[in-house]
């Protein structure tokens, strides 16, 4: 009989002692995750000029605005059980997930210009000032 | 030659409007109470950080779509 050649992972068929599946965070939180992965590589180039997404500045803002919106929440409806459920729940509308990957690469070039945007960070943005925006006209505010 | 992504779609602010209607309704809280208890002050101060808010994502948004 023909030995079987060893792998790695042989133990994750061993129906004991694998409970991988079974520890998961039941928490749900507030959570907005972003990530960007921007590389541009120039090679061979010359007069190359780049323009990109300032990404831990809007970052930054978005998180200045969901703050903004606890705040308004808090002064308006009070720390209440009440005021937690709307922020939890205006929160659950912006709830984002993203990953941005791109890649740039210029070569054998000469006198260019690259601009590279992360749009998706730019409407997340636009969307909770909205949101902020709605909730304090709704109060005469503005 | 440019092949930027277009300028992002805002959304619809009817959209957001509903949104923040039905969730002040479900949770019971009626926005004219509200507007009485607030002070001047308050509302003041609320304006001003709205504002602010406002600038600084126009900025943001005009400094990505200007650097074409």
């Amino acid at each position: 009989m023909e030995k079987r050649k060893w792998r790695a992972l042989d133990h994750c068929d061993d129906p004991c002692g694998n409970d991988s599946d079974v520890l998961q965070d039941g928490k749900q939180s507030v959570s907005t995750k972003q990530q960007s992965f921007e590389r541009i590589i120039v090679k061979d180039s010359e007069g190359v000029e780049i323009h990109s997404t300032d990404t831990q500045a809007a970052i930054s803002l978005q998180l200045g605005i969901q703050a903004a919106i606890a705040a308004v929440i808090s002064i308006t409806i009070g720390d209440s059980e009440q005021g937690k459920a709307v922020t939890q729940e205006l929160n659950q509308f912006i709830k984002t997930k993203q990953r941005n990957v791109q890649t740039t690469i210029v070569e054998g070039s000469r006198n260019i210009s690259v601009t590279t945007t992360d749009t998706d960070l730019a409407v997340n943005i636009q969307a909770m000032l909205q949101i902020l925006v709605a909730i304090v006209a709704k109060l005469d505010i503005l | 030659m440019s092949n930027l992504p277009e300028k992002p779609n805002a959304i619809s602010n009817k959209v957001i409007d509903l949104l923040v209607d039905d969730t002040l309704r479900r949770n019971g809280i009626d926005p004219d109470n509200i507007k009485k208890k607030l002070s001047d002050q308050q509302k003041k101060q609320l304006k001003e950080l709205v504002e602010d808010l406002t600038t600084q994502v126009n900025k943001f948004n005009n400094q990505s779509s200007t650097d074409k």
